[in-house]
């Protein structure tokens, strides 16, 4: 729970902090170069490993193996590997990417609209069972997607599911920490009276939800969208177990795939800068969906705060 | 043609879990006894091969499309899919999945050796006999058929196999004053002495994560830690009087700091062969190509040549990984699929992609005793003769050793016991024994008699 209001929370303190800049400047230094090194601290922990994949994706494998890992090697090697990532066996990266697009997007889509709607659901309405599903939902949070992914397997090999996309897609339309999220969210967002004023006017139960609550939830929608396309995308388990053709493979299982056959002794293929640079390639279209979505996020907190 | 799977320890007590869940819950795969029929007859086979035939093919050799490319060349009736499901651990768990689902599972799978007897203890794999697999027996070398076969059939063609050498760095062994690889264990202690005064570089590394590199050094020295009798008895003797003095030979220089103790196959690893903090290598025949990519820096400074021995005078050495190709049971296609197998390990051009395409470290003797591939001037190794070195020791291999079949807990049963003394740089002797303790306690769990 906290990982959720942490974000959500953090434009508000933004705008707080500019306050008392004219009045109590001395505090607000005080207090800021203390922060500024710990935020400097933190930024340093998060971006290092970044930083390195970028750095190491410009390296080819004797240099990987040679040089100092935080700069440049003797070569300058990112093009080269970004064409042997692309490349090699015959593409088969692209097709990981195209799977991986697939199965995210499907997933981050499916998940954000169960999740508001049954969000929405156990927020506005009452109806008999509501708290017994609602903790059972609650529950369902603490069990991790790992620790189901066998039950899962077995469910859908009797129903011959596995090896196809829908066995990776299926399990993760499912998010119960969505529908926490879209019930705190809506029961917040959506003031009853509008409901009711929306009764009076003659909408129906759906339009309402659809035309008045669901653009209300809007920003809660983007996070729970942004959470679900994260954690699918970044599976690993749950495809590794469930899929055996490498043309149905998302980029995680793939790319350890590779990683394994460079480690392989004999017959191995030293791919090591190919893997590094395509989970490089991998991240990008992540950043690029946060840096987009970000503005909408933010855009709608704002106005909530207005409301409020 | 993998050194066992290392890196996969956890995985494959995963892969453990995950097998008995799944027996636990799902329909056992159809097992039809074995037949000790007749030969397939020629028109049975032409049959077969003419009829369109759907295979798959479980491997995770890269680029193996090639020699499956050969083979639909030849039978284009039949089409193959090659399937990379992924590697050591994480194959085989898919393969038992898949068998114990009873859906999905493929025509012909690739495993190691030391998996074999894993496989027909589930009565998993098909007997080759029947489709012709003796009358090619004689042109694999003798170790490895004995590998795949036992009395009670052959279970697979070999593909590719691991004897194991020396790979040193010529500089460095030079600057100690060293003019030729140590010829004796006695003389390797002398030289990692020598060795590390001058240069400040470990002779070798014996890894805490890699049983299969232990078992290659044990089973040089004719050490015959597993048996397993095919039925119900297995032997087990990992802590006998010869694996301690082995041992007890590595932990002497593991604690005067001769020897280090890296895991191996993992980057640091890596950086520590292309830097001059390690001197050489005992390992493996497909070890020479792994360096090239990994150290391809330090070109034209190695050299191999063949272990050491335990007498002087003695020639013989040990193996570390290989594979081999498997049909199994369930295949609804037995001749088409023991073909497969068969031919891309016999077929001539098929056996010389592998060796000199993939690199892998051939079988066949018509590879190994073909002047293209063994005369090859190997620059990485200052233009030595390498592929002619290791046919050479592929020849002194014990014949006679056997596996238990339960690799995956015995690796990581000695990752546990014997490995993290390795790391700790404790008694190994003692360590034997524990390892020897645990696995005789869980063969007696499982239900095996114990020798």
């Amino acid at each position: 729970m906290t990982t959720s209001t942490a974000p959500l929370a953090a434009p508000t303190a933004v705008p707080g902090t500019e306050k008392p800049r004219t009045s109590k400047r001395q505090r607000g230094m005080e207090r800021s170069t203390l922060l500024t090194v710990l935020l400097w601290l933190c930024a340093g922990y998060f971006v290092l490993p970044l930083f390195w994949l970028l750095i190491a994706s410009t390296k080819d494998n004797a240099d990987l193996f040679s040089t100092f890992g935080l700069w440049f090697g003797n070569r300058f090697a990112l093009w080269e590997n970004l064409v042997s990532v692309f490349t090699v066996r015959n593409g088969l990266f692209l097709q990981w990417v195209l799977n991986t697009v697939l199965y995210a997007g499907l997933s981050a889509v499916g998940a954000s609209v169960l999740a508001t709607t049954a969000g929405y659901a156990f927020a506005k309405y009452r109806f008999p069972g509501d708290k017994l599903l609602f903790s059972i939902n609650l529950g369902a949070i603490m069990i991790p997607l790992t620790a189901l992914a066998l039950p899962t397997y077995l469910l859908f090999n009797s129903a011959g599911l596995t090896n196809t996309p829908w066995a990776v897609i299926l399990p993760s339309l499912v998010s119960p920490f969505g529908v926490y999220l879209m019930r705190v969210y809506a029961a917040d967002a959506i003031s009853d009276s509008l409901i009711q004023a929306a009764r009076v006017d003659g909408a129906g139960e759906f339009r309402i939800f659809w035309q008045v609550g669901f653009r209300l939830l809007g920003p809660g929608v983007v996070t729970v969208f942004l959470f679900a396309l994260v954690a699918t995308w970044n599976n690993y388990f749950l495809p590794l177990i469930m899929l055996n053709s490498s043309s149905l493979y998302p980029l995680t299982v793939g790319l350890a795939q590779q990683q394994a056959a460079s480690a392989a002794g004999g017959g191995a293929q030293a791919l090591f800068s190919t893997v590094i640079t395509g989970s490089l390639v991998s991240i990008v279209p992540l950043i690029i969906a946060f840096l987009v979505l970000q503005r909408y996020w933010q855009a709608g907190l704002t106005t909530g705060g207005v409301k409020e | 043609m993998k050194k066992a799977s290392t890196t996969a320890a956890a995985m494959a007590v995963l892969a453990g879990i995950t097998g008995y869940m799944i027996t636990g819950c799902s329909p056992a795969g159809s097992t039809t006894p074995a037949k000790d029929a007749a030969p397939v007859a020629r028109e049975e086979f032409d049959k077969a091969m003419q009829t369109p035939t759907k295979l798959t093919f479980w491997t995770w050799l890269p680029d193996v499309d090639q020699e499956v490319a050969l083979f639909e060349k030849k039978y284009p009736q039949i089409d193959v899919t090659v399937e990379n499901v992924g590697q050591g651990g994480e194959h085989y768990q898919k393969v038992r999945t898949a068998l114990k689902s009873g859906e999905g599972a493929p025509d012909v799978i690739q495993v190691e050796y030391q998996y074999i007897s894993s496989f027909n203890l589930t009565d998993s794999l098909l007997d080759l006999r029947r489709y012709g697999a003796d009358d090619i027996k004689d042109d694999y070398v003798g170790w490895a058929w004995n590998q795949v076969s036992d009395d009670k059939g052959v279970w697979a063609i070999p593909q590719d196999v691991g004897p194991m050498g020396n790979l040193y760095r010529k500089d460095l062994m030079e600057k100690a004053g060293l003019t030729k690889a140590p010829a004796t264990y006695q003389e390797y202690a002398d030289a990692a002495k020598a060795v590390k005064e001058k240069t400040g570089a470990y002779i070798s590394n014996l890894p805490t994560n890699d049983p299969a590199q232990v078992v290659g050094l044990l089973w040089q020295a004719g050490v015959k830690p597993f048996g397993y009798d095919g039925d119900k008895t297995v032997s087990i003797d990992v802590n006998s009087a010869k694996a301690k003095e082995v041992l007890g030979y590595w932990q002497d220089l593991i604690q005067k700091d001769l020897v280090s103790v890296d895991a191996d196959f993992n980057d640091q690893y890596y950086q520590g062969l292309a830097s001059d903090k390690y001197a050489g290598w005992l390992t493996a025949a497909w070890a020479p190509i792994f360096l090239q990519g990994t150290a391809a820096d330090t070109a034209g400074k190695w050299n191999a040549a063949p272990l050491p021995q335990w007498e002087a005078g003695q020639n013989v050495s040990g193996n570390w990984g290989g594979s081999s190709d498997a049909v199994l049971k369930t295949t609804k296609n037995p001749i088409a699929a023991a073909e497969l197998a068969k031919f891309i390990n016999h077929d001539d051009e098929s056996t010389a992609m592998f060796a000199n395409k993939q690199f892998l470290f051939p079988a066949a003797k018509s590879v190994l005793e073909d002047p293209a591939f063994t005369g090859k001037k190997v620059d990485f190794f200052g233009g030595q003769e390498v592929n002619k070195l290791f046919a050479g020791i592929a020849d002194t291999v014990d014949t006679d050793f056997q596996w238990l079949p339960f690799t995956d807990f015995a690796y990581s049963s000695f990752n546990e016991k014997v490995g993290t003394v390795i790391g700790a740089k404790g008694d190994l002797g003692a360590a034997l024994d524990a390892w020897q303790a645990d696995l005789e306690g869980y063969a007696k769990d499982q239900g095996f008699t114990v020798k």
